[in-house]
Parts: C-alpha cells; structure tokens; sequence
C-alpha cells in the first residue's frame, strides 16, 4: 500500500489514478477479501487520528442549516436529495445524542430567500425527528440564502454562555445563495463569536462555503455517494476540538434521583415536561425525576429545569462522554509469527489468513483485527488492560 | 384486490423458535471476596449450582449456546467451551453427554484458573474488563453467523465481591457498549449490594438480583435467570428496584444531588475548585454560570 | 343481497379438498399414543429430554420451576406465575403438560387442587440433567478409531443415501441402492402409489408436498411412517424410540459403540443406515457413526435454522422481483424440484434459470402443492446473498404475495350445504319466507322470478317449523 500518507480516506477520493491497482487478488482469485482489507485499513487510520486527549468542546450547540430549496428535489439521491438526507439525518440525530448526551441540536431550514427555524436548540432528540418526519411533505421552493441562515443561527448562539462550544452545520443542495447582503461580513462575525461552520455540499465546490468553513475551522466536504455522505455527517457526531477562544468553566448541574419513599405509594403528579401539551405523554403519572434544587418534576432526563434552569442530568449521560476524553490506547499493528495462538478478546483462533496481530501498548496482549476495531469504535475499553490489575486504571491517571 | 385477506399471516409469530441465545456466564472466582475468605467451600457450591444452571439453559432448545468465564483478581479466563474439539468425553451415566462435557471442561478449566493464580490475592475482581471480553466474544459471534440467523445474547455476572468506583469508567463502557449491541446484562449478587453492576442491568434492561440465602442459588438462577427476555415479560419476576443514578463526586467519592461539572472534561466536583484536577482547566469565577442560566430559559 | 352470486352446493367440499399431506411433530405423535406407553416412554432419560425441547416456552420454565420440588404446588400459585396479560399462553402450557400427563392433579392438605410433576418424568429428566441412572446403550468405552471419518465425509455420505430416496421418487434414472423395505414404507406413507394401469411406482400428491420439506421435516415425517410399521417387523416401538433420540442427541463427528445393543436394535441400525442417518464402515464393525440428518430430528418446525457455529449446506435459489428465478446447481433433484413451479428458460452446467409465471404457479396448485409450500421452499433454500440484502425477507414481497393471490384465485367459491326451496304457489308465499330467513341470516341464495331460496341446513327444521305455523295461520 503506498498511498499510506495519502490524507484522504477512501482509494475512490483521490480520483481517477489507476484505481485498479490497489485492488489485488488474493491466493484464489478472489477480489472480496482485499477489498474488506481496504475497508478495515480505512477505519484503522481514521482511529489513529483520533488519538492524543487535546481540550475538547464538550458542550455542543449545534445548528443545522438545512437547504430546502428546489435544489434539493433532484433525484441524484435516491429517492431524492431531501428524502435521502432526512433519512440520514434520523440516523444522524440518534447517534450524536447518543455520543453527545448533554449538548443541543437546533434546525434552521434555508428555503425561498429565507430561512425558518423550525426546532429550537434542545437537548431531546425525538422531538427533532418528529420536527424532521414532517418535512418530507414541504414544498421545495426557490433559492436557499446562506447569509439569512447563519444570521439567524449567529443570533441564538451569541446569548449562550461563553463555556459553550458553538456550531454550525450546513447542508447544502444549491449551488447558488441569494443574500440581502454581504456575506463576507457575516463570516467575520461567525469567526469573532467562534462559531465552528461545516458544510457538506451535495452538488459541488462552491466558493463561498470553502471560505466559510476555512475561516472558521470548520470542514468542507462535498459528498460522492449516498455512503459518503453517511460518513460526513458521523464526521460530526465526535466532538471537535475545543475553539481557542473557548471559556472552560465549572457548570453547576443537578442529579436527581427518583425519590424512594418506603411503603408509601407516590401521588400521581404532572410532570412539567408536558405540562402545557395535549398530546399522549401528558398525563398523571407517579415517580418521575426531581430537581434538586426546586422539586420540580420531569419524566426524562437530561433537561433544563423550566422552573430554575438547571441543568439535569443523570451521571451515565455525563459517562457516555467520557470514552471521548479518556480513550482506549491504539494498539499497535505487528506482523503474526505465532506470539499467541488467540486473540485474547474474543477467543478467535489466529490461523493462515491472519497476518497481522493487534498489541496493546499497555498490557502488551494480543488482539486481531475485528476486535481492534470493535475496541476502539464501539467498546472504548480494553479488555487486557481493564483485566489486568496493573493496568485497568490507566485511562484515569494519564 | 387491496380486501383480500392472506389467510396465514396470523401464522408469523413462530419467530422465538428460530432464534439462537447464548449465555455468557461470567464466575467470580476471586478467592480474595468476602465471602471465600470466610467459606471457601462456598465456590464448589456456587460452581454446581452454575454448571446445572448452564445445561438447563442449553436444555432449552437444541441449538442454544454457552458460554462461561472464570473472573479472577488478576485476570479472567474463558473456562467452556475453552480450546479444541472435546470428542473424547464419554457418558458415565444417564447424563446426557453434552451437560457432562460442560461440566467436565468447567471444572478441569476453574482448576486451572484457581491453582495458577495463588500468589498475592487482591480483593477487587476486575468483572468490568471480564464483561468487555464477554461483548467481544460476542461480536464475533455476532460477525461470523451465517446470514439471516439470528443470535439474542445475554450475560449473567455471578459475584460475591463488591463493585469499587475504580472501575467506573470501564464499567460505564461496557454497560453503553452492550446496550448498543442489545446485550442484556443480568447481575445475580451472591454477598454484597452492587450499585454499579445494578446501574448495568437498568440500563441493558437486564434483571439483578440480591440472594438473599446461597442454599437455594440453583433455585434462584433457575426462576429468575434461565427465562429469555422475551419470555420474561409473560412471567411474573421480581420488579426491578429503584436504581440510583446520582454522581459521584471526583474529589471525595461522595454521592451529591447538586455538583459542578468541568465544561471542558466532564468531571464532576461537590465544590467549586479554581482549577480541574483532572484536566488541569483555570475557571473563571463563579458568579457567571449561576447567573447566565436564567436568560438562557425559554419557555 | 350480498351473496346472491354464490353457488351452493349440497355436497361437501370433499371433491376438492383433497388430503394434504399431514406433518405431525413430536407432540401430535405423543398425544396420540395411549398413556401406558407414554409412561414406558418416560422411562428414558432421551426421551424425557427430547420431550421437554418440544415443549411450549411457558411450559419449559414451569417444568424447570417445578422438578426440585417435591410437594404437589396449589395450582393457584402456578397460576399467578404468568402474567395476566399472557394467560392465554399460560392455559395452553397447562393444557399441553397436562395432555402429555407429564404434570398430575394432586390434593393437597386442606382441599385446594395442586400439580405434581410425573415422578417417573421428572426423575429421569433429573437425570438427564444432573447426572445418575444407566448409561445409554450407546456409550461404552471404545478404542479411537483408526479410520476416523471426519463431519465432511460423513455430511457427503448422508447427503448422497438420502438423496437416493428422492431421487427414487421423482423417478429419475439413479434407482440404485434403495431396498424393497424403504419402497414398502414410501407406499405405507402414500409419498407413493401404484399406478392403476401397469403397476409401476408413481408419485402421489403428498410425495410432491414431501418433496418440498426441508430436510430435517422430510427425516422426520418418514421416521414417523417407519415407527408406524416397526411393530409388524417384531421390533420394540419404545426401544426404537429410544435409541432414535439418543442418536439426535449425539455429537456429529464422534463414534459410538454398538456393543450391548438388542438384536432387534442391530436391524434397526441397519435400517438408519440405509437411509444414511448413521454410517458404518461395516456391518459388524462394532462402531458407527450418525450423520447431520440423525441429529435433533425432532425439533421439525424450526425450520433449517442455521447452527451458528458449523458451516450448513448453503441455499442456491436466488428470486428477483421480476419473477426470475436463478437456481445455482448442478443436481438433478433440484432442478426437479425448482421446475415443478417454474418455467425453466436456459440450463448451464451449474446455473438454472426460470420463471415463476401464473401458468407454472397454477400447475403446480393443481398438482396438489399449497402456495405455503413453494414459499417455503425458496426461504429455505435462498441464496446467501438473498439473505444478506438490508430488507428483512429474504424473498421479494412481490413475489410473495402473488404466488398468495394465485393461490386464492383458485378458491374463489366458497361452499357451504343448503336446502333449496322451490315451487311456491304465490309470491306471497315466496316474500314470506323470504324474509323470515333473511332476517334470522340463514338465507343463502333466492332469485324472485323463479320462486326458489336456499337454506342454510342447519336452520332447515326451524324454518319447516315456521312455514307449517305460517301455513296454518292463512
């Protein structure tokens, strides 16, 4: 493989230079095992990226820009570009509350000039999906105006509070922006408030974008296919790096527990999430979670208390987010001459076809590839370290 | 054409009988708990109890699996199905052959485990890191099934030891890992209350349970444990216990309703502090955050 | 009138209801034995086994709930055990245990109505379980086997007998090695009959729909028709039974010993053997080996559920929406079997390509194959690739649904038995009566102009009633 300091991810990114090289036949003439060999040393140098515990921002508010505009309805995405990207976008909202419990997500659609903001900054992804399932049905109208929609994301993150890491994530159909005025301006302002701006562009490079995204250390990515685009917007499930001019404070937040008293039966109460709606959750329950501070009720956390404004989490959603500041070690790639006879994860037994073997640095235990992977995608712990006493506490203590 | 009424659709609900399980026990069999230290005869007891309890569950269906682990202090151990091909174990008795090679492999194995292992004994058994190679044991079985069948997985920690906030990060790791791949973690405490452990089965929809006499664990593993999930719901099994998920605090371990937490890496103080212990953070002062707050509120 | 376009007919639907072919699991096979035998049965730690795999979910925990207690349980703690919102399972659990009389009604000090387990069932599953009693006749020690035959071989092996089955069948030139005793059970069975004219074997209806099964249902619905005449041949029904499912409950790939067995075992061994459910290298070698098809023989309706582990033979049909079916196989049997519903378009040495098309559709429905059956078969046999794509069946729905709609397209008369009422004397009359049927929803079919109604059967008498009342009346 030569193209190992190659920046790009994919073979197919760095255009039309002799493709077919990099694929080879294995031993039987068949291509699938190089071609997955590919595929897991694409992930492999993508987690190699993600090592070193830089600051980072940990409490998102990100705005999506979203362009609905008559650009959207082609049918380049199947079945066409909205559609697909809604699809995506359910995916989407689900994996980056999961992985960032306690930050927001806002939606602002681009759409005839102006832009709507459509679901305020929250914390709670299915009230976004349900805001999101009701626009498969809008009319894609007009032009898209890049400048209304920053204008209007800018003015909701400009009163957060300065501990906060500010985003924007723009998704582009047009190739065009109609704007009242000069967008470069707004630019300047987005990079003095530090606001981070990506934007993934569904048809090609636009100018405007490539400045927007580069003055403020955002990415700009323009997407190949419907997979691409699946992995540009994971691209920003994982939380950025913090901005320089980022404040760290200390955040009081409230942990409330639901209240246990022994024997008596809870009063069927309100909770005062849904206390002003109408629709099926709103209804007398007992139980429920508790402010600490001013005994106010919610059914689910995390949220913002209406009555006192703090912020109500439980302590795994704070733990959700460590794996991203204390991750497992990388391990290192060495070639297979019978050190061990199973990768000590998962009892696989290392045979012909394996010829590389995973070391953790740590416990020094071998692993193979699958679990190399899994470990640092999906577990964040390594099971060598984490069953050795010596070493199990090692994220800790870096 | 749109009112015909297929006539078997009402026959789909077979789908239980497709589907492989397989259990992954994980044994304690740190002689450093409590509870071995004052009784270590307890362990055999516990490891009949476990082994019956295991080929009742592959008694369930033909094609189910198992799994056991053996945790120690300084490092945990797949026990069964263990390495190579076991054709060499014959019946002895009216037993059927595949529960005595379990239990045969089990204990042959354990005793491995327990005589390799008997220098310094350390009190903590390290089930976070056993659990993280159980879900790996997992995936790959997960990986390398044939297409369109389907595996429901579970783990069952037996222990008597108690869970330390060392492990914190790990556990939280690997319970959000098995959430994420619908691996349920069942926790049967045998000594202590385990909160940690009890967090795991809330959140993976999991069953823990206290036994409140080690006599009848057999008993117990039978009723609460062998049922599939799916089978759960239409048995009347113990509710589960309110769990308590307040933080604890970085700095003295104390569990706190109202606490500061580090904006930059999540650490969680009782107390304003200038600077993170952690992550080596200045704050500003704390009059902003108290403040601030409050305008941000939208109703 | 709603249905003044259905026919009626006084006959039953016999005519076209043709008998399907019957596959009984282990629990309708159970049931239908008489109680001594099922307690002779219960003898046997195997069968104690095997019968608690069959059971119903529900049913398996109770039975684990209750085979350490030794008191009869009061039957309204069992009861509250399931949750209400379950009890129907909870009532055909019961139902079931108590058909099988695996579970006793006891009394229990102080009136109430209790259940204990069968002592003799819950003894041997005890030991099934923890161990204890005789081994079984299977199991004695034995050198290693310098010939090991390893779980290719013996797959390969089975494949190759059993497919001399039903090769015979379908009739193709393979008629080697299959002896007069396998024919004579595939004519008990009706898989087979006689041709009226000129004598020779021909295949019948249900030998289709047998066809079709999987493996595991084909072994065992054919071992069901061989127990049935294993008493004419003086062998023990319950020893047979037994040796059956201690061989499904052996490990694929090892040797037993056949030491010790009954004379009347060794035949039949010898019979399994010709069907490929166990190999020998010779009859008197002392050891044998069973085979992928002799293995959990009894859990039929979980349908070729893949073993995670071991590789299983791999599916070949690959069906695309627009009806075409791709057969990837060289063997004859299973083109045979792909062309009994398809329209076969090209043929290469590994590959068959068809058409599912109404005519071909039909002409199977007409052959006495069910909609079920074809469907059932391209699941069983899909390709892996069919089973990999992101939607969850791995056939088309299309497809599906429209082999269903030619299915239905058959059925589209409904019978049911009347009386026909004809010849009144006024129109009067006819309203009358009309009416009076109408309202008490018995009335079939009626046409004014010519004065005639039919009748539910079953309302005939009420309805003679009623016109002797109304007829007095004028």
């Amino acid at each position: 493989m030569a193209e190992e300091d190659d920046p790009k991810e994919y073979r197919w990114e760095t255009g039309y230079e002799k493709t077919w090289e990099a694929i080879k036949e294995d031993d039987e003439g068949f291509l699938q095992a190089s071609v997955a060999d590919m595929v897991q040393r694409a992930k492999r140098k993508r987690q190699a990226l993600k090592q070193g515990s830089q600051k980072l921002g940990m409490m998102r508010h990100l705005f999506l820009l979203l362009d609905c505009s008559e650009s959207m309805s082609s049918q380049d995405l199947k079945p066409t570009r909205l559609i697909c990207t809604l699809k995506l976008l359910e995916i989407f909202l689900e994996e980056f509350f999961d992985q960032n419990p306690i930050s927001q997500i806002g939606i602002i659609l681009m759409q005839n000039k102006r832009a709507e903001k459509i679901s305020e900054l929250a914390g709670n992804y299915r009230k976004h999906i349900k805001v999101l399932s009701h626009l498969n049905r809008t009319n894609l109208l007009g032009e898209p105006s890049l400048q209304n929609g920053l204008e209007m994301a800018l003015s909701s993150l400009k009163l957060l509070p300065s501990h906060a890491s500010r985003e924007i994530l723009v998704i582009m159909g047009s190739l065009t922006t109609c704007d009242p005025g000069d967008i470069s301006n707004t630019i300047e302002n987005l990079k003095l408030e530090g606001v981070r701006c990506s934007v993934i562009g569904l048809a090609a490079e636009v100018h405007v974008c490539r400045q927007l995204a580069n003055q403020t250390n955002g990415i700009y990515n323009i997407i190949l296919d419907d997979n691409h685009y699946k992995d540009l917007l994971f691209q920003q499930v994982d939380p950025p790096p913090a901005a320089v001019c980022l404040e760290s404070s200390l955040i009081k937040m409230g942990f409330p527990h639901q209240l246990n008293n022994e024997g008596s039966d809870e009063p069927l109460t309100m909770c005062m999430c849904h206390v002003d709606s109408t629709e099926d959750g709103s209804k007398l329950t007992s139980g429920g979670y508790y402010c600490p501070q001013c005994f106010s009720k919610y059914c689910e956390l995390p949220v913002e208390c209406r009555a006192c404004g703090l912020t109500l989490v439980s302590a795994p959603h704070l733990a959700r987010s460590y794996h991203h500041l204390f991750p497992a070690a990388n391990y290192i790639e060495v070639n297979f001459n019978n050190q061990t006879f199973v990768c000590f994860a998962c009892q696989k037994l290392f045979g012909e076809l394996d010829k590389q073997v995973y070391n953790c640095p740590n416990c020094k235990k071998y692993f193979c590839i699958d679990c190399d992977i899994f470990v640092h995608e999906t577990l964040h712990t390594c099971p060598g370290c984490a069953t050795n006493p010596l070493t199990f506490q090692i994220a800790l203590t870096n | 054409m749109n009112n015909i009424v297929l006539p078997d659709e009402t026959q789909t609900d077979s789908s239980s009988d497709d589907e492989t399980s397989l259990v992954v026990v994980i044994l304690d069999s740190n002689p450093g708990q409590k509870m071995l230290r004052d009784s270590p005869h307890v362990l055999t007891h516990c490891v009949d109890s476990i082994i019956a309890f295991a080929n009742s569950h592959l008694m369930q269906k033909a094609q189910n699996k198992l799994a056991i682990m053996a945790c120690h202090s300084k490092t945990s151990q797949f026990i069964y199905p263990g390495q190579g091909k076991h054709t060499d174990v014959r019946q002895v008795d009216g037993q059927y052959e595949v529960f005595t090679a379990v239990e045969k492999i089990t204990k042959k194995n354990l005793a491995k485990v327990l005589t390799a292992d008997s220098s310094t004994v350390t009190k903590e058994s390290l089930l976070a890191g056993a659990i993280a190679m159980a879900l790996c044991y997992i995936s790959r079985l997960q990986r390398t099934k044939p297409p369109g069948a389907t595996l429901n997985c579970r783990i069952l920690v037996v222990t008597g030891s108690s869970c330390s906030a060392s492990q914190y990060m790990n556990y939280m790791n690997v319970f959000f890992t098995a959430q994420k791949q619908n691996v349920v973690i069942d926790v049967c405490a045998l000594d202590q209350h385990l909160s940690l452990l009890q967090q795991g089965c809330d959140i993976t929809n999991g069953l823990y349970l206290k036994v409140p006499q080690l006599q009848g664990l057999l008993q117990y593993l039978l009723w609460v444990f062998l049922p599939e999930p799916p089978i759960r719901e239409k048995l009347v099994l113990p509710p589960p216990l309110k769990v308590d998920y307040r933080a604890a605090c970085f700095c003295h371990r104390q569990l706190i309703e109202i606490g500061y937490v580090c904006s930059v890496c999540l650490s969680i103080f009782c107390r304003f502090s200038p600077i993170c212990t952690t992550c080596h953070t200045v704050f500003k002062m704390p009059a902003l955050p108290a403040v601030k707050p409050k305008k941000k509120k939208k109703i | 009138m709603a249905d003044n376009d259905g026919s009626t007919s006084s006959q039953k639907s016999s005519r076209f209801k043709q008998t399907n072919l019957e596959c009984k699991n282990l629990y309708d096979y159970l049931k239908s034995r008489s109680s001594q035998v099922l307690e002779k049965l219960y003898n046997h730690p195997t069968i104690c086994l095997a019968i608690y795999r069959e059971l119903p979910d529900l049913a398996k925990q109770y039975v684990i709930r209750l085979v350490f207690v030794e008191q009869p349980v009061p039957q309204a703690v069992v009861a509250s055990w399931g949750s209400q919102v379950f009890s129907k399972e909870h009532n055909f659990a019961s139902t079931v245990l108590a058909e099988l009389t695996l579970w006793q009604e006891a009394a229990i000090p102080g009136g109430l109505l209790g259940w204990i387990l069968s002592p003799t069932f819950k003894r041997n599953l005890k030991v099934a379980l923890l161990g204890g009693g005789k081994a079984w006749s299977m199991s004695s020690a034995l050198e290693a086997d310098s010939k090991a035959r390893d779980v290719a071989f013996l797959d390969t092996y089975s494949q190759e007998r059993w497919e001399c089955v039903l090769h015979y069948m379908v009739g193709s030139q393979q008629q080697e090695g299959i002896s007069a005793d396998a024919v004579r059970i595939l004519l008990h069975a009706g898989l087979m009959k006689r041709d009226e004219e000129d004598g020779s074997l021909v295949i019948t209806r249900q030998g289709f729909q047998f066809l079709l099964l999987d493996r595991q249902a084909q072994v065992w619905h054919f071992l069901l028709q061989y127990l049935d005449t294993v008493e004419e041949r003086g062998l023990d029904l319950v020893e047979c039974l037994t040796f059956l499912f201690q061989l499904s409950f052996s490990t694929l790939g090892k040797d037993y010993s056949t030491e010790g067995m009954s004379p009347g075992l060794l035949i039949f061994l010898q019979h399994l053997r010709e069907f490929g459910l166990v190999y020998q290298r010779k009859r008197k070698a002392g050891r044998f080996y069973p085979t992928r098809l002799a293995l959990n023989i009894t859990n039929s309706h979980n349908k070729s559920t893949p073993d995670i582990e071991e590789d299983h033979p791999k599916g070949y049909i690959v069906v695309e929406t627009n009806y075409r079916i791709y057969a990837y196989t060289d063997s004859n049997l299973q083109v045979a079997l792909v062309a009994l519903f398809t329209e076969l378009m090209y043929r290469f040495p590994n590959l068959v390509v068809g058409l599912i098309t109404r005519e071909s559709v039909r002409q199977a429905l007409r052959g006495g194959i069910t909609a079920d059956q074809i469907i059932g078969f391209l699941k069983q046999h899909a390709h892996p690739q069919m089973l990999n794509a992101e939607a969850k069946q791995p056939l088309p729905p299309t497809v599906v649904d429209q082999i269903k709609l030619w299915e239905l397209e058959r059925n589209r008369l409904t019978y049911s038995e009347g009386v026909l009422y004809s010849q009144f004397l006024s129109q009067a009359d006819f309203n009358v009566l009309k009416e009076y049927t109408e309202s008490n929803g018995v009335l079939i079919w009626c046409n004014k102009e010519k004065r005639t109604l039919v009748i539910n059967k079953s309302a005939h008498d009420d309805v003679k009633k009623f016109w002797k009342r109304y007829s007095k009346g004028n």
